[in-house]
């Protein structure tokens, strides 16, 4: 069977069953990391399958094979980032045995956030701030995604004094403002090198409802140490 | 401007109607930005073009390019003018309260309210300008810093002799910002005003603790 354009690096037929199901992989891959490079550059609306298929260098046959459509490409994208995103997260937090404070385990949550962020600002873009205009699956994963967010932070009212006068909808509130920071910076083309050395606020501003400030300015002063930004 | 203005002025009569030109064009602008709020309301700024704008505002094409550059400029235009009424608005409501802590109440009430009362306005602000491309979002960051200023004066307020983050603004009126946005892509715009005792409160905390950050914020949600 002739090739397709763009399909040069299709495995001939007669290979192991693996090696084709890594091709195979490797152009779902390719198709998606380019949707979201282009999402990035030229928002949702001005990414097209057309512009999809050719740069990742595929067919529409194979475009077609994976996603129905390219909300269906956006969807994945998202889905995928924001699932093994939070999988990572989840578990820098800890899981039920966890024996750290809980301070130290939401520093890690977000330390560890930042830094997925900061080390791929383009699929960040995509999925941060082009998600508002990407339909009603999206937004509801995005929602989600700020709940779990939120549900770490919902533990700290257990280390609190003052947890009945905390507002109730504190915790989404922080979970928005985390997300804020990062969003600033990935307008600005600044999350790879801003990202990381503002680590510390966002810590010590997520942490002073429930610990109070002194204690929470303490904390996040550790994470101070380890931004590049700190060294001398 | 030729005479020929006349039929572009849609249900202003044609010929002489006794606006200076000024008065004209200002209302003329005010319809396009109107217009562009409504259409983006209906169909997300991507999807709209510069000739629905022009036949919502019954005003000709030429028209819109004596105003504007483009859809963006256009949008940019009505976010900023949006932006410039907040403010006055919030001064307004501040300016007979001589304490910070009610003035923040007064503030966050002001915004809220009208939110509620224009959900189209509302939207632009919140929702649209943050898919409107990289200008739209930089304005839409700014706004945010714009506000802070509201906030400073609560550091003369603090006990501790700890410094604040430089940050802590910003990051606040962002959070709430974010919220806000995603009660109205959610579709509940309408009771924005029910986040009024939560947004006080959140916005007090830093400034003066969470027990008298909530005691004002419940006082002012009694009233």
């Amino acid at each position: 069977m002739r090739a397709l354009p763009g399909e040069s690096r299709r495995v001939p037929a007669g290979s192991k069953p693996l090696a084709r199901k890594d091709a195979a992989l490797e152009q779902r891959r390719r198709i998606l990391r380019v949707t979201a490079d282009l999402i990035a550059k030229r928002g949702y609306g001005g990414t097209t399958t057309e512009l999809i298929v050719r740069r990742a260098r595929v067919g529409y046959g194979t475009f077609y094979k994976f996603f129905a459509s390219k909300e269906a490409a956006f969807l994945a994208l998202f889905d995928e980032t924001f699932e093994t995103t939070g999988a990572v997260i989840a578990a820098a937090y800890g899981g039920e045995g966890d024996g750290r404070p809980w301070a130290e385990r939401i520093g890690a949550a977000i330390r560890t956030f930042y830094a997925a962020i900061a080390s791929d600002p383009q699929l960040w873009r995509a999925c941060l701030v082009e998600a508002l205009t990407a339909g009603p699956e999206v937004l509801g994963r995005y929602e989600s995604s700020i709940r779990e967010l939120a549900g770490l932070l919902r533990r700290g009212r257990e280390e609190s004094a003052d947890a009945a006068v905390l507002p109730k909808a504190l915790e989404e509130t922080l979970a928005g403002g985390i997300v804020w920071i990062a969003y600033q910076r990935l307008v600005a083309g600044e999350a790879a090198t801003e990202l990381p050395a503002l680590l510390p606020e966002a810590i010590q501003f997520s942490l002073s409802p429930y610990l109070g400030e002194r204690e929470a300015a303490a904390f996040a002063a550790r994470y101070a140490a380890e931004s590049p930004a700190a060294s001398p | 401007m030729s005479d020929g203005e006349g039929q572009d002025l849609g249900p202003l009569p044609a010929g002489r109607h006794g606006y200076s030109r000024e008065q004209v064009a200002h209302n003329q602008r005010e319809r396009l930005i109107a217009a562009l709020a409504q259409v983006v309301n209906e169909r997300g700024y991507n999807e709209i073009t510069i000739a629905d704008v022009t036949a919502a505002a019954q005003v000709s094409r030429r028209t819109f390019y004596e105003h504007f550059d483009s859809k963006e400029a256009c949008f940019l235009g009505a976010f900023d003018v949006v932006v410039e009424h907040l403010h006055r608005l919030v001064e307004e409501a501040c300016r007979p309260i001589p304490d910070w802590t009610d003035q923040v109440v007064a503030g966050v009430g002001t915004v809220l309210d009208f939110f509620v009362a224009e959900p189209e306005l509302a939207r632009l602000c919140m929702v649209d300008s943050l898919t409107a491309g990289p200008v739209a979002a930089e304005r839409y960051r700014d706004a945010i810093t714009g506000f802070t200023p509201l906030l400073h004066p609560g550091r003369a307020r603090r006990d501790s002799s700890l410094a604040l983050p430089n940050s802590t603004e910003d990051t606040v009126v962002g959070s709430l910002a974010s919220v806000m946005t995603r009660a109205i892509v959610s579709g509940e715009g309408a009771e924005l005003k029910r986040l009024m005792p939560d947004f006080v409160a959140f916005v007090l905390m830093p400034y003066i603790g969470p027990k008298e950050a909530h005691r004002i914020a419940d006082e002012a949600s009694a009233a």
